[in-house]
């Protein structure tokens, strides 16, 4: 009996190294996240990290072998420190009337360049500077003919492909964030962080639209019926279709999508397919979904698929169909994210805010991609031996025989414990956290009442805000405060979840943080946060 | 050292080597130091050392299991007291060479080699050194107590109150339970076989003799 036993344990630690086994690859990098698409263009899977980067470290862009996961080469950007959510551009070869181009990628920087790379090294063909206020480019590029059209912090600017000369420079004196632009029949379309909608002629002029109080942070979308924006508002957001409002939905909308005859769409709260029928675009479906970055459709065998990856602790990727979740599709290796996965080749190339790029190859058609399952084979495993060997501790009972069944039946017992104690002591650790002693400052603003709160003490020195749009988690608020606050900071995505290294640099003995003046016993990507909250970090 | 944390002070690396190397030479010398003229036990004893560790580590994904305890309880029961503080020495440093040094290194030592002193007093051999599953079984109910308790000593801070620390001990209790029943689960199943390893040495016929010797002389 003793080597049975002994398989069993060796086949609870299988799954641990289930990945391996896949047809698949994926490379960890070192620091940053993955926020935009990963391209795959023929051979080749091209990827672009983003961050807040300090000290030595600096974004990338890199290339790898598709079948192998071999990088080819990398490009590091020494200049720009901000979150670089520019999706990667790949333009073919060609000519216009400004010259002929080999093709390349085109990679626009949070620092205001533009940089075509040679697909096969990554050599610098052609490099071009826009306007900077504070930040650069940080929306999605759109390409028309000869030129490629950059949506800019202030406005839009137009470059020759062939050398990146720039063709037409539209400043509206708005700042804009992730204002991807769009191409229409009239000229191009952008948005920004006021709420206004412009569109350019080009012969040059611009005429704008103020849609209502709220920042556009998607490149518009060209229906028959009109454009179509999703307003991010300090409410949730809301939805307009040629300046009506067609829907008002939840907080931090995804970047919008059009396929055929639908928009789909996603916020923190609900997935959404938009139809867009003979005489208006109207919400056909919504489904609870937290999705925040890009959407992506992927035509398999069995039809529309509609992947947006869930933005939450567990992260993994909802494929809808048009109308309802097909499947929730994950990964061993899944948290948080924001980018679309990158399908061609028969590959499907998934980013996430660990920073770890995971290629798998689709099995014989396009339909079913070779990831993991829904369920955690850990969890399966052990549940089947729970039963199992209760099953055999009866039998050992019922036979009288006292000796196997102490020895299966502590196996049984420390099967069952070890399925409980995780649950049941986090809820120890909950009923017996001391009361805190937070309570509300009188120096803080009045505006602050009834919202969610953070201060973090660093080198002694404590820096508080308040009033910011109400987020789910400790690591969600955490990540916004910093970004208003301007504290840098530093986390690691572990296997147990996010971990927060340093704030400002300091790293010390570690961090700690209290909600409500409690200590909970969950990390802070799972920690859930009330609409008020107030959220403490100290120094361990 | 520095800064006290949640894991005790913070050991630099010079401080923390010197403190390997002491523990290691205390290690040693426990092993060397004459008792009596048996000298059936070094083997088995390493061999033990190397398998408690690897099992440690081995199951370092699994909270509060492993087989050290019961072996630490076995050793010290069978070797008595000074063996059996070598061989938790030998099997912490060891193991935490992969799973993590620190300060609570110290204690770890402490709580294991306490768990084998006592069981070279409340033994789990009867009087002719057969191993008694009861005895181990209770055994492997009390060494829990013993170990936490000791192990929960290295949170201590100038900051820490009663109250703070009686809330971190009952937040570990379901966690102790688990150790119980890993316990409980080696005792079983591997309990006879672990004896028989540290018996490998003896000649036949000691096999079958009452065996004084493993009173410490610690």
């Amino acid at each position: 009996m003793r080597i049975p036993v002994v398989l069993v344990l060796i086949l609870l630690t299988l799954p641990f190294a289930q990945a391996s086994s896949e047809s698949s690859w994926n490379h960890e990098f070192e620091s940053g996240y993955i926020s935009t698409k990963p391209l795959i263009i023929e051979d080749s899977v091209y990827v672009r990290i983003s961050g807040f980067w300090t000290g030595e470290e600096r974004p990338i862009v890199a290339a790898f072998e598709l079948q192998s996961g071999n990088e080819r080469w990398r490009y590091t950007s020494q200049t720009s420190l901000q979150h670089d959510l520019t999706p990667l551009l790949f333009v073919e070869q060609g000519s216009g009337d400004c010259g002929q181009w080999d093709e390349f990628l085109i990679v626009g920087w949070a620092d205001g360049k533009i940089t075509a790379h040679s697909p096969v090294n990554g050599s610098v063909v052609w490099e071009h500077q826009t306007e900077v206020d504070v930040l650069g480019i940080t929306g999605r590029m759109a390409l028309e003919g000869d030129r490629v059209v950059v949506p800019t912090r202030l406005g839009l600017s137009e470059l020759c492909l062939a050398n990146g000369s720039e063709l037409l420079d539209i400043n509206t004196g708005n700042i804009g964030w992730r204002n991807g632009v769009t191409i229409t029949d009239r000229g191009y379309v952008f948005g920004d962080e006021l709420g206004f909608l412009h569109e350019v002629n080009r012969n040059g002029t611009v005429s704008s639209t103020y849609l209502g109080e709220g920042k556009i942070r998607h490149a518009p979308i060209d229906t028959r019926h009109g454009l179509f924006v999703h307003l991010q508002t300090s409410e949730g957001s809301t939805m307009y279709l040629n300046g009506s409002i067609i829907g008002n939905v939840g907080h931090s909308p995804a970047i919008p999508i059009l396929h055929e005859d639908r928009i789909y769409a996603a916020t923190s709260d609900e997935w959404i397919s938009i139809l867009c029928h003979e005489q208006t675009c109207e919400i056909n479906s919504t489904l609870p979904f937290h999705s925040n970055g890009e959407l992506a459709v992927h035509i398999a065998d069995s039809g529309v698929e509609v992947w947006a990856q869930s933005n939450t602790p567990a992260g993994g990727w909802g494929v809808f169909n048009q109308t309802t979740l097909l499947r929730m599709e994950t990964t061993s290796f899944d948290t948080y994210g924001t980018a679309a996965p990158g399908f061609g080749n028969g590959a499907i190339a998934l980013g996430n805010d660990a920073g770890l790029l995971f290629v798998t190859f689709q099995s014989t058609t396009e339909s079913k991609p070779s990831i993991t399952s829904d369920t955690n084979p850990f969890k399966t495993v052990h549940y089947v031996l729970i039963l199992l060997f209760f099953f055999l501790t009866c039998a050992s009972f019922a036979v009288q025989d006292l000796k196997r069944m102490a020895k299966i039946g502590s196996t049984f017992l420390l099967l069952v414990a070890l399925a409980a104690v995780p649950e049941l002591s986090i809820k120890v650790a909950e009923q017996t956290a001391p009361d805190g002693e937070v309570e509300w400052n009188n120096s803080w603003p009045d505006e602050w009442k009834g919202t969610q709160i953070i201060l973090f003490e660093i080198d002694g020195e404590e820096q508080v805000i308040g009033g910011l749009e109400a987020q789910d988690t400790v690591y969600e608020l955490t990540v916004l405060a910093c970004e208003e606050l301007n504290i840098t900071t530093e986390i690691e995505q572990q296997y147990l979840g996010a971990y927060l290294v340093s704030f400002n640099g300091m790293v010390g003995d570690g961090w700690e943080f209290t909600i409500d003046g409690k200590r909970v016993p969950v990390g802070m990507a799972v920690a859930e946060l009330d609409d008020v909250s107030i959220v403490e970090w100290r120094p361990v | 050292m520095s800064a006290i944390g949640t894991h005790g002070p913070t050991v630099s690396p010079a401080v923390m080597l010197l403190l390997n190397v002491a523990l290691f030479s205390v290690a040693i010398w426990l092993l060397v130091k004459p008792q009596y003229k048996n000298e059936t036990w070094l083997w088995p004893l390493l061999m033990f050392v190397g398998l408690a560790a690897g099992g440690r580590v081995a199951l370092g994904f699994i909270p509060n299991v492993m087989p050290v305890t019961i072996m630490a309880l076995l050793v010290g029961s069978k070797f008595g007291a000074q063996r059996g503080i070598a061989f938790v020495i030998l099997v912490t440093l060891l193991s935490n060479a992969v799973l993590g040094h620190g300060w609570w290194s110290l204690f770890q030592i402490l709580g294991w080699g306490s768990v084998a002193v006592v069981a070279s007093g409340i033994r789990v051999h009867d009087d002719e050194n057969r191993l008694s599953m009861n005895r181990l079984t209770v055994a492997s109910l009390w060494s829990v107590p013993i170990f936490s308790i000791i192990v929960s000593l290295s949170i201590i801070d100038s900051g820490m109150t009663v109250t703070g620390f009686g809330i971190y001990l009952i937040n570990g209790v379901l966690f102790d339970v688990l150790h119980v029943l890993g316990n409980v689960f080696f005792a079983m199943w591997f309990g006879h076989w672990f004896d028989r390893l540290l018996d490998m040495n003896q000649p036949q016929q000691h096999l079958v003799q009452e065996e004084n010797e493993h009173v410490s002389t610690f």
